[in-house]
């Protein structure tokens, strides 16, 4: 069996490394890795936290607040004074609590932001200007440069960043990594796909399974693309590596809000690494067995397209659930796919490269992964087992189902 | 030695086989027949090991069909398969490969093959650049070159011109000759009458009738009797019983004038095929 898996994948291996589709997806991820780098203008909006906000303070003056920051932000609870904590902000999904006070001067701002680079302090400063004047009418007039500056501070609350620049740098690489995370797992995911139902559609499917065991064919086919995957991940890495390195990026420091490649290299952790070619490997598999599976059943590669496309769209859902992860990592709808098969390898790994995820869920997301794979390759390893064989007109599936339960 | 134990086959409520059995001797050329949807293709892939019977056994010198014993197995399908991208000589490297053969045996062999089939031209290139008939000596070379100990072949001849299906019946030969024990599934009756030394006709998922040509011939209940009269260019033909004195029946001819030809004609395989599955329709 090991010798069998040996064999197809070293074959594997040395077919698909010349074939268009690798070299297709291996350009396509330089040129996309390219663009990132040079138009990061471009993902500046997915960066942007979440624009829920809680109202604390006086209530004389968050009642008169309330309508003013209502024209920048979703007001979602208003309350007296009280500490902020991670469950005040949790309850409503809220990105930040604005706690409102007098000082010397006037109006006083304290925000406790999830992600710090998400509130522009001018914004709020402009939104509260009317009521700083309100409540600062008597001044004199030599008072009046002073009382237009209304001192906001910004400080990170349940979030893993320390500071504006660090929250950009961390998104940006996050979202470059799930659109690789996407590319490496769709494609490569599409090359097995396309192998068997070349196999298939050529009729050397049965020689094969005649010759080799049929799960040692599967593995080996699976694996090899597995490795391919890599290895175009380890050229995009280092096509970014050297772009962020020769000052491609944009500018390294500024607070733009929008990420500085070179320095969001510095701020990958290693947890964001093993998370993910952890979730690759675990997206890569489901949705390759998955897709081997599918091409056993085809009997002409027209027919490919109809027969994968239910398995690509919960793919393209995952990945703009993901980017709307980045910006609020803890909403239900995120929480819940994060722990999705098929969808968790991206939504959970965005939730992890911006927030602090508990480990137990990511523990549980992973089992559930895992448990979820072993299942997959169960009933497609028989899938495929009895597809190989099947010709004429495409099985429905109350033949196939019947096939299986033979 | 291969032996084939009342075996079953379904697939959901279609019942493809429902019971077929034989044995062949090691070094046999075997002969399976049988209509289309008789169950020959389902019943071969059971031998192979690719499916499993539901009912019944398969074994191959006294165990049952696995892993390793299929290593030892070769199979040309009736549906031929090949990688079109892959040159010739890569593709039967890597069926040489996949079953366990190393290098250098495998660029020996591989030359062998090449050379045998009359490939050398054509070994660099591409399958898919190669006509039918030589991708099919691709697929035979393919099967057999790890030299099997048992080759199952449905069909080896369709496709293929007089030349190159004599060069395949000179390679069945060889392969024998070293010991192969060759199952052959083919609806051209005389090619398998010449190469065959036992038959097995299946109909309906089931044995019609199986043995050596001279068993099946012997349970043939007529002959076919043709007689020239002096005088007459045309014979006449008489079907009588198949235990019919025939030296007695001579006589009666002589008897009644000059007799130029007699001859008791064995029935062919065609005939017996028919008749098999004819048995079957009934």
């Amino acid at each position: 069996m090991i010798e069998d898996f040996a064999t197809v994948y070293a074959a594997e291996i040395a077919r698909r490394i010349r074939s268009r589709p690798f070299i297709f997806g291996l350009v396509i991820g330089v040129l996309g890795i390219t663009l990132l780098t040079r138009l990061p203008t471009m993902m500046g909006d997915a960066f942007s936290g979440s624009s829920t906000i809680v109202l604390l303070g006086d209530p004389s003056l968050t009642a008169r607040a309330k309508p003013l920051l209502e024209k920048e932000y979703t007001v979602a609870q208003v309350l007296p004074d009280q500490p902020v904590d991670e469950t005040l902000l949790k309850r409503d999904h809220a990105g930040a609590a604005f706690v409102l006070g007098r000082a010397k001067d006037g109006l006083h701002v304290v925000v406790y932001a999830r992600d710090p680079g998400s509130m522009g302090q001018r914004a709020i400063a402009r939104a509260l200007l009317p009521l700083q004047l309100e409540i600062t009418l008597n001044r004199s007039a030599a008072e009046v440069g002073t009382i237009s500056r209304i001192p906001v501070t910004v400080q990170p609350l349940a979030s893993k960043f320390t500071s504006a620049n660090q929250a950009a740098a961390v998104r940006g690489i996050a979202y470059t990594l799930i659109f690789f995370l996407y590319l490496l797992i769709l494609l490569n995911s599409q090359l097995v796909m396309s192998s068997v139902a070349e196999e298939k559609t050529s009729r050397i499917a049965e020689l094969l399974v005649a010759s080799v065991n049929p799960t040692a064919l599967l593995t080996g086919k699976i694996l090899s693309s597995a490795t391919l995957g890599l290895l175009q991940l380890a050229a995009w890495i280092a096509t970014a590596t050297f772009l962020g390195g020769n000052g491609i990026a944009s500018d390294r420091g500024t607070t733009t809000g929008i990420f500085s490649f070179a320095s969001a290299l510095e701020v990958i952790t290693p947890l964001m690494v093993v998370a993910f070619l952890v979730y690759f490997l675990v997206g890569f598999l489901q949705l390759a067995t998955l897709f081997a599976a599918a091409a056993s059943l085809i009997n002409r590669t027209e027919d490919l397209g109809s027969i994968t496309m239910p398995l690509v769209l919960p793919v393209v859902a995952a990945f703009f659930i993901a980017i709307a992860t980045l910006g609020a990592p803890d909403t239900p709808l995120s929480v819940a796919c994060s722990y999705i098969p098929v969808l968790s390898p991206f939504v959970m790994f965005a939730r992890i490269a911006v927030s602090n995820v508990p480990v137990w869920q990511i523990a549980l997301s992973l089992a559930i992964n895992l448990a979820a794979l072993y299942l997959i390759a169960l009933f497609a390893g028989k899938v495929y087992r009895v597809g190989m064989l099947l010709y004429g007109r495409a099985p429905s599936l109350k033949q196939i189902w019947s096939v299986l339960a033979s | 030695m291969l032996v084939v134990n009342h075996v079953r086959k379904d697939f959901g409520s279609v019942r493809a086989v429902s019971d077929v059995h034989f044995s062949i001797d090691d070094a046999t050329t075997f002969g399976l027949l049988g209509p289309n949807g008789a169950g020959k293709t389902t019943t071969m892939r059971m031998i192979l090991g690719i499916l499993v019977p539901d009912a019944g056994s398969v074994t191959w010198n006294g165990a049952a069909i696995h892993d390793e014993s299929r290593r030892h197995f070769g199979y040309l399908p009736e549906e031929r398969g090949i990688y079109g991208k892959m040159k010739v000589r890569e593709q039967i490297a890597y069926f040489a490969k996949l079953h366990r053969l190393r290098e250098p045996e495998v660029s020996k062999r591989v030359d062998s093959w090449i050379e045998r089939l009359g490939l050398n031209v054509y070994a660099d290139r591409p399958c898919a650049e190669l006509s039918k008939g030589n991708q099919q000596k691709v697929q035979v070379a393919c099967a057999s070159v790890h030299g099997p100990q048992l080759l199952v072949l449905d069909e080896p001849f369709s496709g293929l011109d007089p030349v190159n299906a004599e060069i395949l019946i000179g390679v069945l030969g060889e392969l024998k000759a070293n010991g192969t024990t060759l199952i052959l599934s083919s609806h051209q009756m005389w090619q398998l009458e010449e190469l065959c030394e036992r038959f097995c006709i299946i109909a309906g998922g089931s044995n019609r009738v199986e043995g050596t040509l001279a068993q099946l011939r012997s349970a043939w209940p007529t002959r076919v009797v043709r007689v020239g009269f002096a005088g007459t260019e045309e014979s006449s033909e008489y079907t009588v019983p198949a235990d019919t004195d025939f030296a007695a029946m001579l006589r009666e001819f002589v008897a009644k004038g000059p007799v130029t030809k007699f001859e008791a004609l064995e029935p062919s395989l065609h005939e017996i095929y028919l008749r098999a599955i004819g048995e079957n329709a009934a």
